[in-house]
């Protein structure tokens, strides 16, 4: 409990990281005090506490909410597709200078080289990445990014979403590999039909954030950033895993994400089938 | 050559224990969700065991990734990738790839 009575929720950093840019949890507090003070729906947070116990932590308020991405694609609550354009309209519009931690760089070479971490071959991700650079669109100017902005790290309630979580991959980017990620099929746990995130269609979302930004995307542009998180969350399965084989952070379950990039590599090599 | 039963019968034991006898014993979320994670890996490692495709041999696997990388793509590429992602998620997910048909 603080001083104003909620309850809060201490936030300690893991033991290895998915992505070699992970922030350091003093500058994930920092990014969800600039994403509280733009008004993004996010837990109240409190206090940076340094390093208790040899890890680094900070306190936030602790709040309730569904966030488990299943029983959310069962049951979206109406509103969710625009709510999240609010949000995504609300974290672009951060001034990249407010934090001036944040990296960028070249999206392609960052998953090349997380792919060698791995040290084990995987063709097909090879070709996702050969299709990217071949088919590369032209950028749009970098924005600060969540990076992890997807069912799953929302909270929502009857009444839609309430708040956004794990901003751990916050980086300067091109604002639509935030827009796209959310419609990978593994983040719409299992209501296949529904583009956005198992709870929606990708057309009223991207009207909500084109009134929100001055930014029209059009549904077609995505398509690029639809396979590029393909081949992000192939290339975290196998990191993921990394960190159980190599002792940091033993877990069934990051051991079995290892046997889970081949859904993400057979998605890719269909979306790029579709074209 | 080991005494029966044999490592896949041994894996078929602990999944058959865990799904229908430990399984039901667990009130915990969290836990549950981990045993489920378990016995599904379980269920990978048993047919991988069990499966006889031949498919793609390491050295293969090693050289294909090695020429994409370097931009020099078969033209088979792609139809060569899907048959040896698909024999992978036999193996992983099998009911991964219904949601393609």
């Amino acid at each position: 409990m603080d001083a104003e009575g909620s309850a809060l929720l201490v936030r300690r950093a893991s033991r290895g990281v998915i992505h070699a840019a992970t922030l350091s949890l003093e500058d994930e507090f920092h990014v969800l005090e600039a994403a509280a003070e733009a008004g993004v729906k996010v837990p109240r947070p409190v206090a940076y506490l340094g390093e208790l116990g040899g890890r680094e932590a900070f306190a936030m308020e602790r709040v309730e909410g569904e966030t488990i991405g299943r029983r959310i694609a069962r049951n979206p609550p109406p509103g969710l597709d625009v709510q999240l354009a609010d949000e995504l309209a609300k974290i672009h519009a951060i001034p990249p200078e407010r934090l001036p931690f944040l990296g960028s760089g070249d999206i392609l070479e960052r998953f090349e080289g997380e792919l060698d971490s791995v040290g084990e071959p995987h063709p097909a991700i090879e070709y996702g990445l050969w299709w990217l650079r071949e088919h590369r669109p032209p950028p749009l100017a970098d924005v600060v990014t969540h990076g992890d902005f997807r069912i799953g790290n929302v909270v929502v309630s009857e009444g839609g979403l309430e708040y956004l979580l794990d901003w751990e991959f916050a980086h300067l980017s091109d604002p639509r590999e935030d827009l796209a990620w959310p419609l990978v099929r593994a983040w719409r746990f299992g209501a296949d039909d529904r583009r956005l995130g198992g709870v929606g269609e990708v057309a009223p979302y991207l009207e909500r954030y084109a009134e929100r930004t001055g930014r029209a995307v059009a549904e077609e542009e995505l398509y690029w950033w639809e396979v590029l998180g393909n081949v992000k969350w192939a290339t975290g399965c196998l990191t993921q895993c990394r960190r159980h084989l190599n002792g940091l952070d033993r877990s069934v379950e990051y051991a079995v994400l290892g046997r889970m990039a081949a859904e993400m590599e057979y998605e890719l090599l269909d979306l790029i089938e579709s074209r | 050559m080991s005494d029966r039963p044999t490592a896949l019968e041994l894996l078929e034991a602990v999944e058959e224990f865990l799904s229908s006898e430990m399984l039901a014993t667990v009130d915990d979320q969290r836990m549950k969700f981990r045993t489920l994670v378990a016995i599904n890996a379980l269920g990978i490692a048993r047919r991988e065991l069990a499966a006889d495709e031949p498919g793609l041999g390491e050295d293969e696997i090693r050289e294909l990734a090695r020429r994409i990388r370097a931009g020099d793509v078969p033209a088979d590429a792609h139809a060569v990738l899907k048959e040896h992602v698909a024999a992978k998620l036999r193996i992983s997910n099998p009911q991964y790839l219904e949601r393609y048909e």
